[in-house]
């Protein structure tokens, strides 16, 4: 007997349940005429095993909410329960404990490795820092990670100069891997790389996500990217979620006036898609002094007054897809 | 000198321009030719050390040294209808064109304005400089450019300074700073790459229609192929200093005859078609290796080593000549045949 079933489902089936829920994250920054909300109420599930697209142009905050996670800065508000335990709610010293499960991977493959070490000893850090691995088995260890990452574990006495771009990135991921974490945050891990390179990183980071089941935050503001690689997206505008949801529904059927102007902005290769372009108006307004209700109301082309009134709140339109926008409904239509 | 197509305003012809460093050589640009006709955007693409900035930097003669222009010619049709070859022009002679009659928009709009000074002064130089005006008439004038780049309040926003302004503004002051003079070529390196995509619509979308309005010719340097099917009509492909595939932009993208832009098409994700299933993750398709340096290629074609169609002669000396792989379509590969 054959059961047909959702293609989607399957997929769901696969996944397990929340890994990560991030309810109601804040931070903001002090500055000379007050405070900047860097990200405002920010809330999303990430399910293990799944890959998070967070995008944003600057200035949404996406980094922000990445680095929050982790506590490389610390939040000032909300929750992010990781396996069930408030990772806001730990202090330094649970939170140092607790970093083994959760890694990073930065943008830039020149500045976040330190050109003083050996990359043997960029990648031992987190072995050392943790107690996992001495002689020869952290030799093993560091020989097994390169290998893993598509370099040549005779590399391991090198330093960062002697990389390329992409070579450097493989050793960022390789730092990373270093702890088995279950949880990694990708920070536009790619957006440094020449294109022919970006490929390469991609594909890596898929496998390895695969062969190692682990669940991801893709920080990117390539959208196409995202389209690809993510199961679900999180779009941010000024701080705040604008549209999130299954990457294949949200760009199949954008909901909110920003997701949808930056789908038809975003340029593709192909000089005969003549697309219906939607050019955004202005600049990202300032987040000292963000415009009142909906932040994005100032560029919007459906904006009406009732705009600036209320602050839109998150609702559903779909499975797992929820927009902020006062008007969707009517724009759907 | 031989006479320009009458269309022509530019013509680069084998031009060579390295850079000594000590006993090495960086060979960056390496024997590059192609031509750029009136309100014709050609675009030059490239990964890094593909030799598209050196490019640019030679035809404004803003190399840096040990760079240097060491073969090879760069007509320019002036203003006047005269032909210069810039890649000789004395210094003096060249002042009166760069920024006048060639002017060029950079990456980094911030790196490239003056902090010290207000916008409205930095075009109001510019204008002066090139120009039998009075300071009021180019103040004047510098305010037009702002309206003509659309920046909103102009008459305010003379007196900013840069750091008073978004990046999508400031590029905005850069293209009008580029503009003053109404130039009959812009040079414009990466002019979106620092900028997000909802800004990047309004610049390209200001730079079409400002070539429609003047009338001028854009060279666009760019590593990105989504923003060149946006904006060219010409593209040359560099890879290593040197010119892979040139093509009309409709063709290239149709049918590509050189491995390199096959596989940079193929490396940008696509959803329509690397995802498989519901479910399935995308595959990509990128490109082995690393991009070679140009201080010391291999013998042969420079792109051998990363080529899927690569054969015994792809490593042997001498490298692929430049042909026409089909009528205005050229591919420096030899075997565009099975392409």
């Amino acid at each position: 007997m054959t059961v047909v079933t959702h293609p989607e489902s399957d997929v769901r089936a696969r996944q397990g349940g929340t890994l990560l829920s991030v309810e109601h994250l804040c931070k903001q920054f002090p500055a000379k005429s007050g405070l900047v909300k860097a990200v405002d109420d920010v809330s999303f599930t990430i399910r293990r095993g799944t890959i998070v697209g967070l995008v944003g142009e600057s200035g949404s905050g996406k980094t922000t909410v990445g680095r929050c996670l982790l506590r490389l800065i610390e939040p000032s508000g909300g929750r992010a329960v990781f396996d069930g335990v408030d990772l806001f709610a730990l202090s330094e010293r649970q939170m140092r404990t607790c970093r083994r499960r959760l890694q990073i991977v930065f943008q830039d493959p020149y500045s976040s490795l330190n050109p003083r070490l050996r990359v043997e000893d960029i990648i031992s850090e987190a072995l050392d820092t943790h107690g996992l691995a001495r002689g020869a088995a952290r030799r093993e260890r560091i020989a097994e990670l390169l290998t893993r990452v598509g370099l040549n574990p005779e590399h391991a006495r090198r330093y960062p100069h002697e990389f390329s771009g992409g070579q450097r990135q493989r050793i960022g991921i390789a730092r990373a891997l270093a702890v088995e974490p279950e949880f990694i945050v990708a920070d536009e891990p790619v957006s440094a790389l020449d294109v022919s390179v970006q490929a390469q990183i991609l594909n890596l980071i898929q496998d390895l996500q695969q062969a190692h089941g682990l669940t991801m935050l893709f920080i990117a503001h390539d959208l196409s990217v995202v389209e690809c690689l993510c199961d679900e997206v999180v779009v941010m505008y000024l701080g705040r979620v604008m549209e999130r949801g299954p990457s294949r529904r949200v760009y199949a059927n954008p909901r909110h006036p920003y997701t949808r102007a930056l789908l038809s902005t975003s340029p593709v290769p192909d000089p005969r898609a003549r697309r219906e372009r939607v050019v955004l108006r202005g600049d990202i307004p300032s987040p000292l002094d963000p415009p009142s209700g909906c932040v994005f109301r100032t560029r919007c082309p459906h904006a009406i007054g009732a705009c600036a009134q209320v602050v839109p709140p998150a609702e559903a339109v779909g499975p797992d897809h929820v927009v902020a926008c006062i008007r969707q409904a009517e724009l759907a239509a | 000198m031989t006479e320009l197509a009458a269309d022509v305003v530019l013509q680069v012809e084998d031009l060579r321009t390295h850079f000594e460093l000590g006993r090495r050589v960086a060979k960056s640009v390496d024997g590059v030719s192609f031509s750029v006709r009136r309100g014709e955007t050609v675009a030059v693409v490239g990964e890094s050390g593909s030799g598209k900035s050196v490019t640019s930097l030679s035809i404004m003669r803003l190399l840096a040294p040990p760079g240097r222009i060491i073969g090879g010619r760069i007509l320019y049709r002036r203003r006047d209808g005269s032909m210069v070859d810039i890649a000789e022009l004395p210094e003096k002679a060249m002042r009166a064109v760069r920024g006048r009659e060639i002017a060029m928009i950079f990456q980094e709009p911030m790196t490239s304005l003056n902090p010290l000074f207000t916008v409205g002064d930095q075009i109001s130089e510019m204008i002066l400089l090139h120009e039998p005006v009075g300071r009021a008439a180019a103040r004047a004038r510098a305010k037009r450019m702002l309206e003509l780049v659309e920046i909103p309040a102009a008459e305010r926003r003379l007196d900013d300074y840069p750091h008073q302004m978004s990046g999508g503004m400031r590029q905005r002051v850069m293209i009008a700073l580029a503009l003053a003079c109404t130039p009959s070529l812009l040079i414009a390196d990466e002019p979106t790459t620092a900028l997000d995509v909802t800004i990047q619509a309004q610049i390209l979308d200001l730079l079409r229609r400002l070539q429609a309005q003047i009338g001028m010719s854009i060279l666009f340097v760019t590593h990105n192929l989504g923003v060149v099917a946006e904006i060219a009509h010409e593209v040359v492909v560099m890879y290593a200093g040197r010119v892979v595939e040139q093509a009309p932009v409709t063709r290239l993208f149709e049918r590509q005859k050189h491995p390199y832009t096959r596989g940079l098409l193929a490396c940008i994700p696509d959803a329509s078609r690397d995802r498989g299933a519901a479910g399935e993750r995308l595959r990509l398709n990128p490109i082995p290796g690393n991009v070679p340096n140009v201080t010391a290629l291999p013998a042969g074609c420079s792109f051998a080593a990363r080529c899927p169609y690569v054969v015994d002669v792809c490593t042997k000396d001498p490298g692929p000549p430049l042909v026409a792989a089909e009528v205005a379509h050229l591919s420096r590969c030899w075997r565009h045949e099975a392409l």
